[in-house]
C-alpha cells in the first residue's frame, strides 16, 4: 500500500508524456520509424502501371518479409504476366545506413542469378513512381523535420511534417529535395506524402487509400504513388495487397540464393 | 468602245480628285479614323518562327510530329560542348561538374540533363551486375580513373554522343521541356491529391508546346553559365536544334530590322535627289508605312502570326506603296512645274495614272491571292495578307495622297536647275524611246538571246534549304555547328517511331534484332552531302544489357533470340534504368523510337531520305509495323518538298490569272498575251541568274518572285495602258512609245532607281539569304524596266507593223 502513491506517481510520470500533442517532428518520425510492420509476412501484390495515356500494365508479384534482428529481408516473384513469371528479386535491407543494401535478382530465362550493386534508392522500383527510397526506412539523422501543421485525411487526423535533407548525398541517395509527409496521429503511418523531385521540375504524390489493420498490424493494402509536372500526370503506379498474412513459418532458408533460383 | 469606257474611268477619276480636294480636311479625319481602328488591332499580333509553324496544323506530317512529342518529348537537344586537351583529367571532370550542376539548377524548363557525370554505366563484373552512373564514385586516384577512361572510351553507347572518338571533347546533352509552363500557376500540395487532374487532361485538349519565348529564356541562361566556364583548357562550344533556332531568330529579327530601317533611308534619299522635294519623300513614305501597319492590323484579327517568310511583307510592301505613289506624284509635278494650279495638277495625275495604278494593284492583287491555296501556311498566309495590302496600299493612294496634296503648300520650282533637270531627264527618256523603236528587230533579237541564256540558267536552278548556312562561318553558333558536325557525328536529329501495334511488341526477337541490323545499315550511309553521324534505339539498351548480364563478355553484346529473356532483360533495366528507357520505347513497350543523328544537311535531302529509311525499316521490320519519320528536321525536308510543290502551282496560278487580267485590262487576246513577255521575261532572268550564280532556291528566295511579280506587272500595266491611250490618237508607234515614257516612263525610272536602290542595300548584311533577297530583287526591278523601256516597245513596233494598226475592240 506505501507502494502505491510512488508508483500512481512513476506511471503518471511515464504515460502523461505519451500525449500526442506535445510530440516533436523528431519524436513523431522516430515513431514513425519504429513502427510494427509486422514480421513473417506473405502477400500478393498487384502493381499496375498507369502512363499519361491512361494505358495500363499489370504486374502481380508474391512476397515474403522477415526480420532478422534490425535488418529486414525481402524475396519476390513475379507471378504474372507470363513472360516474366518466376523473375525474383531478393533484398537484404540493413538497417546500418553506411552499409549499402544487397539485392540479387534471378531471371528464368537467363537461368542465372546476379547481384546487383547500385548504391543510390533514387531508381525506380520495377518501372513504377515508386523508387527504393520509397521502400526502405529512412536515415532520420540525414533530415530536418517541421511541423507544418494539422489536417484531416480520410477523416483521420494527421500531422503535416516537412522532410528536408540536410547534406547533398542524401538528395542524390533518394532523388528527393524535399518531401512533406502526412503522419497519423492514431498509429504513425504515413499516409501521404509529397516529395519534390532533384531533377526535371516533378513532384510525386504518394497516398494510402485503403488501410486495414491486419494480425494487429496496420497494413496499406492500397498505396499509389503519381508522379506530375505541372499539374500534368505523367504516370501513377497502384500497388494493391491481397492475402496479407503475418507471423507465418517462414525459415530463414527461403531469404537464399537457392530459394531464389527455383522461383515460385 | 473601250476607248469610251477607258475615258470614262479616267474623266471619273479626275472628277474623283476634284471631290477630295474641295473635301480634303473631312477625307484626312475619316482616313485618320480608318488607320486608328486598324492600329487599335496591332496589339493582337503574334509571332511564330518555328518550324512547326510552316505546316498546317491538321497536315499529317505536323499530326504524327505532335503525337511523336508527346510521347517521347521534345526532340532537338541543346548541347554543351567542352573540349579539354584530356577529358580524364580530374581537375577537367571536377569543373565538368560544377558546370553539369549549374546547368541543371540555373537552366529553366530543363526536363533532364545528362553527361559524363551521370551517363549511365551497366557492365557486369563477375557474378555481379553494377548499375550506377558512371562517375557515381568519384575516381580518388590515377587506378580508378583509368578504369573510368576505359569504360568510357570502350562504350559504344558514349561515342559520338557524351565522347567524341579521340576522347578530348565531352558533351553535356540539355532534354528541355516539350510544354509549354506559360499559364501554370504553383500546385497546391493538398490539390495535387484530386485524381481528377487525370479527366480533366482528356477535355483540356492539347497542350501548348514550348514557346519561343521559352526557349529563347533557357539559350541565354545556358550561354550565361556557359560563359563562365569557358577557359583554356575548358572550351565551351553550344549547339544543337534549340540553339540554332535561337541564333538563328535573333540574327535574322535585328537584320530584317536594321536593314528595313535602311532600306527606308535610302528610299528617302533616292526619292529626294529625284524629287528635289521633301514632300516628294514624306508622302510615298507616308503611304507605305500606313498600308503596312493596316496590313499588320489584318494580320492581327485574322489571328495570323508573323511568321518567318513574312518577314518579307514589308520590302513587299514598300515596293508596291512607292511604284504607286510614285506614279501619281511624278505625273503632279511635271503638271505643276508646267503651271497648272494644285487642284487641276492633282486631278491630271489621277485621271491619268488612277486607272493604271487600280489596274496594277488588281493585277498584283489576284496574282498573289493565287499562294492562298498553298500547302506551306506562312506562304498561303502570305498570299492573303499581301494581296490585301496591295489592296489597303491602293486605297490610300487615290484617297490620301490627292487628300495630303491639297493640304500641303506647294509650288513649281523657280530656277533654272529643277528646269534643266527635267529637260535632261527627257533627253534621257526620249533617246531610249527612240532606240527602243527604231532598233526594236535588233533588241528582239538579243532579248530572245538573253532569254534563251535566262532558261538555260533556270535549269540549272538548285532547289536548297539550309537555314543554319545562312550564318556566316564566323558566328560562333556556325563554329561551334560545324565543330560539332565533324567531331562528334554531328547535332541535327531524324526521328523514325516504329509502332507494333500491340503491347509488348517490343519483346519480340525479330523486331529488336532489327533494329540492331538498322542501325549497322544506316550508319553507313554516306551519300555525299548525306552523312549519318550515329544511330540510337533500345537495341542499344538490351544488348548492353546482356552483355552485363553475362560478366561483360563481348561476344554477348547481342539480342538475345529468347522473347522471355528480352522481356525480363527489360523488367531488370526498368528496375534500375527506367528514365533512360522512356527516351526509347512507350510505355506499353509497342513503339520504340530509332533516333539518328547527323550533320546538319540540307532539307532537300532530308525528304528523300525519309522515303528510304521507311523503305529500309519495312525490309527490316516487316509490314505488320507502322513506320513514321518525324522530327523537326524531317519536317523541314517535308516543308521543303510541298513547298517547292505547291509554289511551283502557286505561280503557275499566277501567271494565268494574270494573263487574263492582262487580256481583259488591254482590250485584246493578242496584246493581252503579248504583253505577258516583258512580265514574264524579268523573272525568268531573276531565276535565271539565280542558276548561273549557284545561289539556292530556298524557302526564302523562292518569295522574291511575289515581288518579282508585283512590280513586273505594274511596270507594264502602266506602259501598255498609256501606249495604247497614245496609239489610239495618232496610230503612231514610236510617237505613242515617245510619250508613254515621257510620262509614265519617268515615274517607272524613279521607282525604279529608288526601289533598286533600297533593295539593293540589303546586300551589306551579314546572312546570305538577306544579301541573296536584296541582289536578287534589286536585279528583277531592274530587268523590269529594262523590259518596258526596251522589250516592250520594240514588241509594239513589232505587233502593229505586222497587219492593221487597228484596235482591237
Amino acid at each position: 500500500m506505501k507502494y502505491m502513491l510512488p508508483l500512481f506517481l512513476i506511471l503518471m510520470i511515464t504515460v502523461l508524456p505519451l500525449h500526442a500533442a506535445d510530440l516533436t517532428a523528431r519524436q513523431i518520425m522516430e515513431r514513425v520509424d519504429d513502427r510494427d510492420d509486422g514480421d513473417n509476412g506473405v502477400s500478393d501484390m498487384v502493381m499496375t502501371l498507369i502512363d499519361k495515356n491512361k494505358n495500363k500494365r499489370a504486374r502481380k508479384i508474391r512476397s515474403y518479409t522477415k526480420d532478422k534482428g534490425e535488418d529486414k529481408q525481402r524475396i519476390m516473384f513475379f507471378v504474372m504476366p507470363a513472360d516474366v513469371k518466376d523473375t525474383g528479386f531478393l533484398t537484404y535491407d540493413y538497417d546500418e545506413y553506411s552499409k549499402d543494401d544487397d539485392q540479387w535478382l534471378y531471371l528464368p530465362a537467363l537461368g542465372k542469378s546476379k547481384r546487383i550493386a547500385s548504391s543510390d534508392k533514387s531508381g525506380s522500383f520495377m518501372g513504377s513512381d515508386f523508387n527504393y527510397s520509397d521502400m526502405t526506412s529512412k536515415n532520420l539523422d540525414a533530415y530536418d523535420f517541421r511541423i507544418l501543421d494539422e489536417k484531416e485525411v480520410r477523416k483521420e487526423k494527421v500531422w503535416v511534417i516537412e522532410a528536408i535533407p540536410k547534406a547533398k548525398e542524401e538528395i542524390e541517395e533518394t532523388g528527393y529535395t524535399k518531401s512533406v509527409l502526412f503522419v497519423r496521429q492514431d498509429n504513425y503511418m504515413v499516409v501521404r506524402g509529397v516529395h519534390w523531385v532533384n531533377e526535371g521540375g516533378r513532384i510525386k504524390y504518394m497516398d494510402s487509400p485503403k488501410i486495414e489493420l491486419i494480425d494487429g498490424i496496420w497494413v496499406a493494402t492500397k498505396r499509389t504513388m503519381t508522379t506530375k509536372k505541372n499539374k500534368k500526370i505523367l504516370h501513377k503506379t497502384e500497388l494493391n495487397f491481397y492475402n496479407v498474412k503475418f507471423n507465418q513459418p517462414l525459415e530463414q532458408e527461403v531469404f537464399s540464393l537457392r530459394r531464389l533460383e527455383k522461383g515460385l | 468602245m473601250i476607248i469610251r469606257f477607258r475615258q470614262k474611268i479616267e474623266n471619273g477619276f479626275g472628277r474623283f480628285a476634284h471631290l477630295i480636294y474641295r473635301n480634303h480636311w473631312k477625307v484626312l479625319f475619316l482616313v485618320l479614323i480608318l488607320v486608328a481602328g486598324f492600329a487599335s488591332q496591332l496589339p493582337k499580333l503574334t509571332m511564330d518562327t518555328s518550324t512547326e509553324g510552316f505546316l498546317h496544323p491538321d497536315d499529317p506530317a505536323m499530326i504524327a510530329y505532335d503525337s511523336f512529342r508527346n510521347q517521347f518529348g521534345r526532340d532537338g537537344v541543346l548541347v554543351v560542348a567542352v573540349t579539354a586537351p584530356d577529358v580524364f583529367d580530374l581537375s577537367f571532370l571536377t569543373k565538368l561538374k560544377q558546370l553539369h550542376e549549374e546547368l541543371r539548377t540555373n537552366v529553366p524548363y530543363l526536363d533532364d540533363i545528362t553527361s559524363l557525370i551521370n551517363a549511365r554505366n551497366t557492365r557486369g563484373e563477375e557474378s555481379t551486375l553494377v548499375v550506377e552512373d558512371l562517375l557515381e564514385h568519384w575516381p580518388e586516384d590515377a587506378h580508378a580513373l583509368a578504369a573510368v577512361k576505359q569504360r568510357a572510351m570502350n562504350n559504344p553507347f558514349y561515342q559520338n554522343l557524351l565522347l567524341s572518338e579521340d576522347g578530348t571533347t565531352t558533351v553535356i546533352v540539355i532534354k528541355t521541356d516539350v510544354y509549354s509552363s506559360i499559364g501554370i500557376d504553383k500546385e497546391e500540395v493538398m490539390d495535387g491529391f484530386d485524381d481528377e487532374a487525370f479527366e480533366s487532361d482528356a477535355t483540356e485538349g492539347q497542350r501548348k508546346f514550348i514557346t519561343d519565348e521559352e526557349n529563347n529564356e533557357l539559350v541565354i541562361a545556358t550561354h550565361q553559365i556557359a560563359e563562365r566556364f569557358n577557359g583554356l583548357d575548358f572550351k565551351v562550344r553550344i549547339g544543337g536544334g534549340p540553339e540554332v533556332m535561337y541564333m538563328l531568330k535573333q540574327t535574322m529579327q535585328t537584320n530584317m530590322k536594321r536593314f528595313i530601317r535602311l532600306a527606308l533611308a535610302t528610299i528617302a534619299i533616292a526619292l529626294f535627289i529625284m524629287f528635289q522635294r521633301i514632300s516628294g519623300v514624306i508622302l510615298p513614305l507616308l503611304v507605305v508605312i500606313l498600308s503596312l501597319l493596316s496590313t499588320l492590323s489584318v494580320m492581327a484579327m485574322a489571328g495570323i502570326a508573323f511568321k518567318l517568310p513574312t518577314q518579307i511583307l514589308p520590302s513587299f510592301l514598300m515596293a508596291v506603296g512607292v511604284g504607286a505613289s510614285v506614279h501619281v506624284l511624278a505625273i503632279f509635278f511635271s503638271h505643276l512645274q508646267k503651271g497648272s494650279s494644285k487642284e487641276e495638277s492633282i486631278a491630271y495625275a489621277m485621271s491619268h495614272s488612277g486607272l493604271a495604278i487600280v489596274m496594277t494593284s488588281l493585277t498584283t492583287a489576284a496574282g498573289l491571292a493565287s499562294f492562298a491555296g498553298a500547302e506551306v501556311a506562312p506562304i498561303s498566309d502570305l498570299g492573303i495578307l499581301a494581296s490585301s495590302g496591295v489592296l489597303l496600299s491602293l486605297l490610300f493612294t487615290i484617297v490620301l495622297l490627292p487628300a495630303l496634296l491639297s493640304v500641303i503648300p506647294l509650288k513649281a520650282k523657280s530656277g533654272d536647275n529643277a528646269e534643266k533637270r527635267h529637260l535632261r531627264m527627257d533627253k534621257i527618256v526620249i533617246g531610249i524611246a527612240n532606240f527602243s523603236t527604231s532598233r526594236h528587230k535588233l533588241i528582239l533579237a538579243v532579248s530572245g538571246i538573253i532569254v534563251v541564256i535566262g532558261l538555260l540558267g533556270v535549269a540549272q536552278v538548285r532547289f536548297s534549304h539550309e537555314p543554319y548556312k545562312w550564318m556566316p562561318e564566323s558566328m560562333s553558333v556556325r563554329q561551334a555547328g560545324d565543330f560539332l558536325d565533324q567531331k562528334m557525328g554531328g547535332a541535327s536529329m531524324v526521328e523514325v517511331v516504329v509502332d507494333t501495334g500491340k503491347e509488348n511488341g517490343l519483346y519480340e526477337p525479330h523486331i529488336i534484332k532489327g533494329l540492331e541490323h538498322l542501325k549497322y545499315e544506316i550508319e553507313q550511309i554516306n551519300d555525299g552531302p548525306l552523312t549519318i553521324g550515329k544511330t540510337l534505339s533500345v537495341a542499344d539498351i538490351i544488348k548492353e544489357t546482356n552483355r552485363a548480364l553475362n560478366e561483360n563478355q563481348d561476344a554477348f553484346y547481342t539480342v538475345p533470340e529468347n522473347r522471355d529473356l528480352i522481356a525480363q532483360e527489360f523488367l531488370l533495366f526498368e528496375n534500375s534504368g527506367s528514365d533512360d528507357l522512356e527516351d526509347f520505347v512507350d510505355s506499353q513497350f509497342s513503339k520504340a523510337r530509332f533516333t539518328i543523328k547527323m550533320p546538319w544537311t540540307d532539307s532537300i535531302y532530308l525528304d528523300k531520305l525519309s522515303v528510304d529509311l521507311k523503305k529500309r525499316f519495312h525490309q527490316q521490320l516487316g509490314n505488320d509495323v507502322e513506320i513514321t519519320v518525324t522530327g523537326i528536321n524531317a519536317l523541314l525536308g517535308r516543308t521543303m518538298a510541298a513547298t517547292i510543290f505547291s509554289m511551283t502551282q502557286s505561280y503557275l496560278i499566277a501567271v494565268i490569272v494574270i494573263t487574263i487580267m492582262m487580256i481583259i485590262l488591254l482590250g485584246g487576246l493578242r496584246i493581252g498575251l503579248i504583253s505577258m513577255i516583258p512580265n514574264l521575261t524579268p523573272i525568268i532572268l531573276t531565276v535565271g541568274v539565280m542558276g548561273w550564280l549557284n545561289l539556292p532556291m530556298d524557302l526564302f528566295t523562292i518569295l522574291i518572285g511575289s515581288i518579282a511579280i508585283g512590280l513586273a506587272v505594274d511596270d507594264t500595266i502602266h506602259f501598255m495602258h498609256n501606249f495604247r491611250r497614245y496609239h489610239l490618237e495618232t496610230g503612231d508607234v514610236a510617237d505613242a512609245v515617245r510619250r508613254t515614257l515621257l510620262t509614265s516612263g519617268r515615274a517607272m525610272l524613279v521607282t525604279s532607281i529608288v526601289l533598286c536602290i533600297g533593295f539593293f542595300i540589303y546586300m551589306f548584311s551579314i546572312l546570305t539569304n538577306l544579301f541573296n533577297f536584296g541582289l536578287l530583287t534589286g536585279f528583277a526591278i531592274a530587268m523590269a524596266l529594262l523590259a518596258d523601256f526596251f522589250l516592250a516597245p520594240a514588241l509594239m513596233m513589232q505587233f502593229y507593223k505586222q497587219g492593221k494598226p487597228a484596235v482591237e475592240e
